[in-house]
């Protein structure tokens, strides 16, 4: 066994070869993945395969091939899957609502579903979840009357229930606004228990805050797996800042200080070297790929 | 059952009918029982006095922490009146929770049902009393029930739409994260649809009760309302929840439509039907029994 897969068997949370298909679709094409304590942040564009890989370790999509394993426990095992249940938290990307219940009686459902079956600890829960997310004077509003950004912190609190020690939130800083998102972070980072947490976001910039280890998944595969500032050197020593745009460069957008930013293997004329950044580092990755 | 037990309402209650200092600092300490606990927060959640009172034995993250969660807990509320009323019964209130999510048992479904009810039930009332005519042209005179062929065909029909409505993944707009839940087995989907059966059944009952028919087409229709919702649990387990449903329905409305152009609707619902109703429903709760692992609302492969 080589010193990859010796790492990949000890993770407290892993899966390998996972594969998925929707008719012609390869949505996942033998993923390995494995989780540990603290946050892993999933990196990819639309279409990658983040949802369908985050719903297979959330128990609720089965893959057509491979093995998940969760604090050793098989979720193809009906008796085994239900305890992973009892240990996770989950946030899908979309996540329908009761739009009728009231905020509390929302958490109140889930906080059952989740088997909280004492009314006063369900209670204290839903509180404790509420002021995690900064709703607590919205408690009694009705779901329909909350914008979008409130709606989605209500999906982060209901993962919160029952303090999982899997957490898994698809896409959990969408819509959130800039103080939101930072005090998400403070959230997450400061959850008690250090639960084998994983997000998957658009934002290398979320994953640079908060993630101590990253994934980047490319059409159904994975292409990275380390720390943020080692997926930041993959871009190392082609990403430039020029006053014009440049044709050659693999990739060119303009910045907010009005100048434009390069990745590419050759200097663009007049350009100056700039240290890579997360996202330019996952631009790199996922342009190289997509040119294979 | 909650009010019997020692240090309910007696304790709770000083003689000015609020809780004294001495609950009021064990409340604080949370050195208090559940049952006392309960009952103080019952009574502060209404008493602006008593929340003053007990701010004095609390430091102030405390206070902060048990009026948040006395905020929610008056957020949360009792439930409807009906929730109320089966608390009372003996229900676990987690369960009346849990069917609060249930579509077909929430007030607008149950007053369509009785809409369509109020429309099929008049049809029938309207004929037998010669208001309208209705029937082939060729019809055998005097047979009865002609008039009950719309009722007897949609009756049962409502009933298993009310438990489709239970348990379609479509009808819980927050299906994924129930699927992804502990308590998402087949007992949630069972305790929806057994619950969604008897919310409907009342009005198909009662309704048959009201019609001019047989006096004993309210007893003869919940044979065929179990069986056909019971087939379409069954069917689910091996196909996708929303044709086991809608093979369940052709099931029963090709031959109600059958019977009712023969001018026989009654037959629908009469010996021979019964017993081939009681068979269906034997054979679907073995299968039922033996296959309710594959029902479990999570671990399926979506779409
Ligand atoms: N239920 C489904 N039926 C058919 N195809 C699907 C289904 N779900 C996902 N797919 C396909 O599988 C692939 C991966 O989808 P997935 O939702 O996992 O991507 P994603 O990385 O989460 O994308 P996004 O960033 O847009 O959320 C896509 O090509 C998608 O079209
Ligand atoms: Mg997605
Ligand atoms: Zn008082």
């Amino acid at each position: 066994m080589d010193e990859m897969a010796l790492n990949v068997s000890t993770a407290a949370v892993r899966a390998e070869g996972l594969s998925r298909r929707y008719g012609a679709t390869r949505a996942l094409d033998g993923v390995d993945i494995a989780l540990e304590r603290g946050i892993t942040g999933l990196l990819g564009p639309n279409g990658a395969g983040k949802t369908t890989l985050l719903s297979i370790l959330a128990t609720v999509n089965e893959p057509d091939a491979g093995r998940v394993s969760a604090f050793g426990l098989d979720p193809g095992h009906a008796a085994e899957r239900v305890e992973i249940r009892r240990r996770l938290g989950y946030l899908p990307q979309e996540l329908g609502y009761h739009r009728h219940f009231t905020v509390a009686a929302f958490l109140d459902y889930v906080a059952i579903l989740k088997e909280i079956t004492d009314r006063r600890r369900r209670a204290e829960e839903v509180a404790r979840v509420l002021a995690a997310v900064g709703l607590e004077d919205r408690a009694r509003s009705r779901i329909r009357a909350l914008s979008g950004g409130m709606r989605q912190r209500l999906g982060i609190a209901q993962a919160l229930l029952g303090e999982p020690d899997l957490l898994i939130l698809d896409e959990p800083t969408a819509g959130l606004d800039p103080e939101q998102r930072l005090r998400f972070r403070e959230l997450l980072s400061s959850l008690p228990g250090d639960p084998v947490t994983v997000l998957s976001t658009h934002q290398a910039d979320d994953i640079a805050a908060i993630c101590p280890h990253v994934v980047v998944l490319l059409k159904g595969q994975m292409h990275f797996a380390g720390t943020p500032a080692e997926l930041a050197a993959a871009a190392a020593g082609r990403v430039w800042a020029a006053g014009e745009r440049d044709d050659r460069a693999h990739l060119s957008w303009r910045g907010g200080d009005n100048r434009w930013r390069h990745i590419g293997d050759h200097p663009p004329t007049g350009a100056e070297l700039v240290s890579p950044t997360v996202e330019d580092g996952y631009l790199m990755l996922s342009h190289t790929a997509g040119a294979r | 059952m909650t009010n019997s037990s020692p240090g309910a309402a007696g304790p709770v209650a000083g003689a000015d009918g609020h809780p004294g200092e001495d609950l009021l600092a064990s409340y604080a300490a949370g050195t208090a029982g559940t049952v006392t606990v309960w009952s103080v927060e019952a009574h502060l959640t209404g008493c602006a006095r008593c929340r003053s009172a007990l701010s004095a034995h609390v430091d102030a993250e405390r206070l902060a922490h048990n009026r948040s969660v006395l905020l929610v807990r008056a957020a949360i509320g009792d439930g409807s009146r009906v929730r109320r009323v089966l608390r009372r019964c003996g229900l676990p209130d987690h369960v009346l929770g849990l069917l609060a999510a249930t579509p077909s048992l929430r007030r607008s479904w149950l007053l369509s049902v009785m809409g369509v009810l109020a429309v099929v039930a008049g049809e029938a009332a309207a004929v037998r009393y010669g208001w309208i005519t209705a029937g082939s042209p060729g019809r055998i005179p005097g047979y009865p029930g002609q008039n009950l062929a719309p009722f007897l065909l949609v009756g049962p029909l409502l009933v298993l739409a009310g438990v489709a409505a239970a348990f379609l993944p479509m009808f819980d707009p927050a299906c994924r994260l129930a699927a992804a839940a502990p308590f998402s087995g087949f007992a949630l989907l069972l305790a929806r649809s057994v619950s969604a059966l008897a919310a409907a059944l009342v009005p198909v009952a009662a309704a048959a009760f009201l019609l001019p028919g047989p006096g004993w087409l309210p007893v003869a229709l919940m044979l065929p309302s179990l069986a056909l919702s019971a087939l379409a649990l069954a069917a689910a387990t091996a196909l996708p929840p929303r044709a086991a449903a809608v093979m369940a329905a052709i099931l029963w409305t090709v031959p109600a439509l059958l019977l009712a152009v023969d001018d026989v609707p009654l037959l629908i619902v009469q010996r021979n039907a019964q017993f081939g109703c009681a068979a269906t429903l034997c054979a679907c709760a073995v299968v039922l029994v033996a296959r309710h692992d594959r029902l479990e609302s999570g671990w399926m492969r979506w779409p």
